[in-house]
């Protein structure tokens, strides 16, 4: 009888001490996909799709309109409710499928997506790559693990006004796609989050960064390993103590991945994405300039030899970070993200100047940061009401978030 | 040696003496009632009487917001106003200064022997204000709690237990100069909780409470701008001396 106790208060016990499980798996048609079945659609057929959608069956559910931008690998729904919709396309003759699923990045709601556009509502004129964008997808949601049986119609409204055509406003998504806690499907600051970040509708990303007791730059946004970020390994402390053999070694974030290089993961991001704006966070004023700046330099050439548009900025978030970068030799031609005041900002010459959110829209001070030639962006913001007044009255040039499909949204419905 | 003997003599006289007077004397019975002294256990409250209490509630909020396992405390100050018939009215301040909840609304009582039920509706108004740190803000919420609240009484200890439902009906925030209305009207969770009131010495109350807050939105922690439209566990302890 002991022992059957003794076992039953271990086993309890175990269960108690595993890392809590708050994935939301992503929502799969499974084998029985149609997609793996059609072909992919031209680079001008896919600009054809893109534009503001009138929701006139489903409206109850993803509001009453939405926009539909391409990503680099799939076609993304964004809403004004905070759901999004991801989805893989291709075509059979003139019928263009649909397939995917959507999120709600404020609660734990996701399920099942599936449209398709026939050839006479627009499916033709889309696979010819010349077609009137008059189109409608029709379809049907499911929820959470049911099948798709909840109508869903969407109906081309407009394309994006030229306010959006002609801005090169920044969608930046924090710790590179959002927090543990948002319940995506990849760890933040990982490089999985990093190729996933496009489909949220994220232009840009923030990376926090850190250095190993050896020297190595790598992202991570907390100062010790702990179960909120990573999964139950035999470290523990604060991170910065060990060497970056141990840490590739023994410890994987909480979805399983390694913790990246700062090198490795800017490498991805100029190699594998087609992101526009990096902005590094540093966690710490420890020499690290000396180590970051380099490989910042290095990643620009590289982006630069590859053709790529991409700004790399350190971020200065402190008084201690901004005197070590202003011992760095010809630190003004660094690019940088100035967190502080705008003089501040104009004493590093960053290219950059970003104030929290929390400070108001401080358009004055962004129109004097413009007429420098420099931009402004602020973090970090979430709230949804927040999102759409900063996007219709601030002049910022981009903002930091969580939910980079929320920002999408306003922005592309302008 | 003569006076010590004399000490030792009246005091064999008049101790015997001593101890009939005291045996004599009435030993004044303990009127101590807790239904005078509680402020949560149901009871009807002395017409127009006035009772205070002030103490900690220490809170836990959720982790997803925090990103830590911070704890902290609210200082609270609740106070009730009997009223005729089986009225009374309860208000109370929590704060952790840049963060603050008013609340004021009736009660109805009603005491059965050893039992006691307790309907109420507080209507609470919270602001909040930070100016420091990076944020120029402010937050205004309105927030209504029907509560229910049953209790069993001893003679020196009560205990109560009370649950509560949460109504949001307008949260609107300042950020330098502009200002949203960001949500209106909308159930935001319940909460449930034990208070026992023990008497420790005369007519000293001492209470302890556990509660569970169910919630979305929890007010305290408005400077987080918490997006999260999920229910959070917040754990609350009270430590809360009845004046």
């Amino acid at each position: 009888m002991k022992t059957k106790i003794f076992t039953l208060v271990l086993l309890a016990l175990a269960l108690y001490s595993c890392n809590k499980d708050t994935n939301i798996p992503i929502p799969s048609a499974g084998p029985n996909s149609i997609i793996k079945e059609t072909l992919p659609l031209q680079a001008a057929s896919k600009l054809l799709m893109e534009g503001v959608y009138r929701v006139t069956s489903g409206s109850d559910f993803f509001g009453d309109d939405l926009v539909v931008k391409w990503n680099r690998t799939s076609l993304s729904l964004a809403c004004s409710n905070g759901k999004y919709v991801v989805l893989q396309v291709g075509h059979l003759d003139s019928v263009i499928f649909l397939q995917g699923y959507w999120r709600n990045g404020y609660t734990d709601g996701t399920g099942l997506a599936s449209l398709f556009i026939s050839r006479d509502e627009g499916g033709g004129s889309i696979v010819t790559g010349n077609g009137s964008q008059k189109i409608i997808m029709r379809g049907a949601y499911g929820i959470q693990t049911g099948l798709p049986d909840q109508a869903l119609v969407l109906k081309y409204m407009r394309p994006f006004s030229d306010t959006v055509k002609n801005s090169k406003f920044y969608i930046l998504a924090h710790r590179s796609g959002g927090r543990t806690s948002d319940r995506l499907p990849y760890s933040e600051n990982s490089i999985e989050m990093i190729n996933y970040t496009e489909k949220l509708g994220s232009t840009g990303i923030e990376v926090d960064v850190r250095l190993t007791s050896d020297g190595v730059a790598f992202i991570y946004h907390d100062p010790d390993i702990n179960i909120r970020l990573t999964k139950k390994g035999p470290l523990a402390g604060p991170i910065e103590n060990f060497t970056w053999a141990q840490l590739s070694t023994f410890v994987r974030l909480i979805h399983g991945e390694k913790i990246p290089t700062l090198e490795d993961a800017l490498t991805f991001v100029v190699d594998s994405t087609l992101l526009r704006f990096v902005y590094l966070d540093m966690k710490e004023s420890n020499n690290t300039m000396a180590k970051v700046v380099p490989i910042q330099q290095r990643i620009l050439e590289r982006a630069k030899q590859k053709g790529r548009e991409l700004m790399i900025v350190i971020g200065i978030p402190s008084t201690d970070v901004l005197n070590e970068l202003m011992t760095y030799p010809d630190y003004q031609n660094i690019p940088s993200l100035c967190e502080l005041t705008v003089d501040d900002a104009r004493k590093a010459n960053s290219m950059v100047w970003g104030p929290r959110w929390t400070l108001g829209t401080q358009n004055d001070l962004v129109e004097q940061m413009h007429k420098e030639g420099r931009l402004s962006v602020c973090w970090t913001i979430d709230v949804i009401s927040w999102i759409k007044e900063y996007v219709n009255t601030g002049h910022f040039d981009g903002m930091l978030t969580n939910y980079p499909y929320v920002l999408a949204y306003y922005h592309y419905i302008q | 040696m003569k006076m010590f003997f004399r000490h030792v003599i009246l005091t064999l006289l008049f101790l015997p003496g001593c101890y009939s007077l005291q045996a004599q004397k009435p030993v004044p019975r303990d009127t101590f009632d807790i239904t005078r002294h509680s402020m949560q256990f149901p009871h009807q409250y002395k017409k127009w009487g006035f009772q205070v209490s002030a103490g900690l509630l220490l809170v836990k909020p959720p982790f997803d917001l925090m990103e830590n396992n911070y704890q902290g405390p609210l200082v609270n100050i609740h106070a009730t106003f009997g009223l005729p018939w089986k009225f009374s009215l309860e208000g109370d301040i929590s704060s952790i200064l840049i963060s603050n909840q008013f609340s004021l609304g009736p009660r109805l009582s009603f005491l059965i022997r050893n039992f006691g039920i307790k309907l109420g509706w507080d209507v609470a108004f919270s602001y909040g204000q930070l100016r420091q740190f990076g944020f120029d803000n402010k937050s205004k919420v309105w927030i209504h709690y029907p509560s229910i609240s049953l209790g069993y009484k001893l003679k020196t200890m009560a205990f109560t237990f009370k649950a509560e439902l949460i109504g949001v009906s307008r949260v609107s925030q300042t950020t330098g100069e502009n200002e949203v209305v960001q949500s209106r009207n909308f159930f935001n969770g319940f909460t449930g909780a034990i208070y026992v009131e023990q008497r420790l010495w005369k007519d000293h109350v001492f209470m302890v409470g556990i509660k569970d807050n169910y919630e979305k939105l929890y007010w305290p922690t408005w400077m987080l701008f918490t997006t999260f439209n999920r229910f959070y566990h917040i754990p609350e302890l009270s430590f809360i001396w009845i004046l």
